[in-house]
């Protein structure tokens, strides 16, 4: 075959149409709402728990971006005019962060009638724009196998962890949730305040000789699978996935003192299509909220829904947990993990 | 055998095992009927392997990574070959200047130029698209073809060239004739690593990432926070077979050792 300058010129401009063709921004195309979700089960959890009766309702269709919130933040910041993302899933510290920058819609019962269901503390802890629509609770996880009588409360675990009775593993200050659902909590059951860490601090000079640090979720099954550690501070939800993956060795306990809520929240951004809002109230629904629940083993916010036998005996009820002052936690969030580095290091 | 020549043995030995121990743990794992990751394993399954492609945002984050990685190792050559040639054989002082800065992005870290790159590309209106995710990766991918082919260059003397012009070859007859096959091995080296950087990347993906243009290694980050069974294991054997069987195409095409002698 001969190229001349006509047929090079000509497939050299269908070649880069093409590549301009799929490099169109997302928001191109109309009636699809790009959500978000986090991957395996919590995607396929939102497809069907979301997504599906969205779909039915509206005849729009959604389109789910697999990620996380800091991914999808910084998304919607570069581009805040016409931000390629409808709905976020955001962790708390960030949702108040993305209200404080004015990124984010006010929600409304006007605009999502389901919200007068949700607790009104979880629309004010993301400042108005958001809310908490799912919740897991950190608590203190252990091997059966290897601790018969576990502490019951924040205290014992300290206590018998100091003594040597057990090596605990801990979540690292590499794990973004850890000032929270760790140090604040720990902290709180300590007597201390979000102005006086210093209790958890000298809770953690004592135990150091006794503790490993997990930075990923898995890090902290491995560490209880392999015998490096007896038990550990862990989540609920994550905890009962393993029980049901054929874990059998494993158990959890919601500390006396109450652990740490640690919620998911929905945002919409400014400037995002009005769909979001039919697709939002679909999340805040009982029933998908219900759905959600059975699939991901964690509690959710809708005090309507009712949780099935086997649920209730796993979701630590709202009542049970203590939900951490995040915009506060915010404030003083750097100065804690510079304390962390200097103390603890890991 | 002397007894350093043992110790030198055992280092060997010890070494390899340190470097190779870790990854044959994750191909067994990968192997496991457990519902969990944890070794040893209780039974044998390929159960994980299934999973693979059951689970869509796999295959379709797979098919991205792969046309992704064309696309950028196709625009680095584009790019990077006549660089490389123009700047191995300049006298000008701006040319080691323009080289290290071509050289760049290898040194800095690829989470900066994700995030930069996401707040620049969107100014300039590409959004979150494939072409944007393509634009970032072939400026991450180009040091490598630039500095596989400069190498390879530099090595060939100028007299070739200039004896084939002498002898009557047009400049296009002389790169396709003398120049071409010469730097060959390293084109091809500087696209193995193009492509392997490309496919591996997470740092810049992750910014540009979305529902059309998640590439892999993000959705094996989304999918490892929230789910605990070994297919990410699966997945990491399958890949470190594809990287084995192109190697091993490598070698049968232009030899590994030229392309190493390249870098």
């Amino acid at each position: 075959m001969s190229l001349n300058r006509r047929k090079f010129l000509g497939t050299g401009a269908a070649a880069a149409g093409l590549v301009g063709l799929n490099g169109l921004p997302l928001r191109a195309q109309t009636k699809t709402l790009n959500v978000t979700a986090y991957g395996g089960v919590w995607e396929q959890a939102i497809r069907d728990c979301f997504v599906a009766p969205f779909e039915a309702k509206t005849g729009a269709k959604a389109t789910v971006s697999l990620g996380g919130p800091a991914q999808w933040l910084a998304q919607v910041e570069a581009n805040p005019e016409n931000p390629p993302l409808d709905v976020l899933i955001m962790t708390p510290d960030l949702a108040v962060l993305a209200a404080e920058g004015d990124l984010m819609d006010e929600f409304t019962v006007e605009k999502l009638p389901n919200l007068a269901n949700i607790p009104q503390a979880f629309t004010d802890a993301c400042l108005g724009k958001g809310t908490y629509f799912d919740y897991g609770v950190g608590g203190i996880t252990y091997n059966k196998q290897a601790v018969s009588e576990p502490p019951m409360s924040f205290a014992a675990f300290v206590d018998r962890v100091s003594s040597g009775e057990f090596v605990a593993s801990v979540p690292s200050i590499q794990y973004g949730p850890t000032t929270v659902f760790f140090l604040w909590a720990l902290n709180n059951a300590l007597g201390g305040d979000v102005n006086n860490v210093d209790p958890f601090f000298e809770a953690m000079a004592k135990m150091k000789d006794n503790l490993v640090f997990w930075a990923g979720p898995n890090d902290f099954f491995n560490h209880l699978a392999s015998g490096e550690a007896d038990l550990g501070i862990y989540f609920d939800g994550r905890t009962w996935n393993h029980v049901d993956e054929g874990v059998d060795w494993i158990d959890f306990i919601n500390p006396e003192e109450g652990g740490a809520m640690t919620a998911v929240a929905i945002q919409k951004p400014k400037n995002a299509s009005d769909l979001a809002w039919d697709y939002l109230n679909e999340v805040l629904a009982p029933g998908p909220q219900a759905q959600f629940a059975e699939i991901l083993n964690y509690g959710v916010t809708n005090t309507e829904v009712v949780y099935s036998e086997k649920l209730a005996a796993r979701v630590t009820p709202l009542s049970k947990a203590n939900l951490p002052p995040y915009a506060e936690i915010a404030k003083v969030r750097n100065e804690w993990v510079d304390r962390w580095n200097r103390e603890i290091g890991m | 055998m002397r007894l350093t020549d043992w110790a030198l043995w055992l280092f060997t030995i010890a070494f390899f095992v340190f470097m190779i121990l870790p990854i044959a743990v994750v191909v067994v794992i990968s192997f496991t009927s457990a519902g969990y990751a944890a070794f040893p394993i209780p039974g044998w399954s390929f159960k994980w392997f299934a999973r693979i492609f059951e689970y869509q945002p796999f295959i379709d984050s797979l098919w991205v990574s792969l046309e992704l990685a064309v696309v950028a190792t196709v625009a680095s050559c584009l790019l990077g070959i006549p660089a490389a040639l123009y700047l191995s054989r300049s006298q000008s002082g701006w040319a080691t200047a323009i080289t290290t800065f071509l050289l760049s992005p290898l040194s800095m870290p690829m989470i900066v130029i994700g995030f930069a790159s996401l707040f620049f590309l969107s100014w300039m209106g590409f959004g979150i698209s494939f072409l944007a995710l393509a634009i970032v990766h072939t400026v991450i991918c180009l040091p490598y073809v630039i500095r596989t082919v400069t190498a390879v260059y530099r090595a060939v003397p100028p007299a070739y060239e200039e004896a084939a012009m002498i002898l009557g070859a047009s400049r296009f007859t002389t790169f396709r004739e003398v120049t071409l096959p010469l730097i060959r091995p390293g084109i091809a080296a500087g696209c193995l690593f193009s492509f392997l950087t490309s496919f591996d990347n997470l740092p810049v993906s992750y910014f540009f990432g979305s529902a059309q243009t998640n590439t892999l290694p993000v959705v094996m980050l989304a999918y490892m926070e929230h789910q605990f069974d070994p297919s990410i294991a699966a997945l990491s054997t399958l890949q470190l077979a594809l990287a084995v069987v192109a190697l091993v195409v490598a070698d049968r095409l232009y030899g590994i050792e030229k392309m190493t002698v390249a870098t």
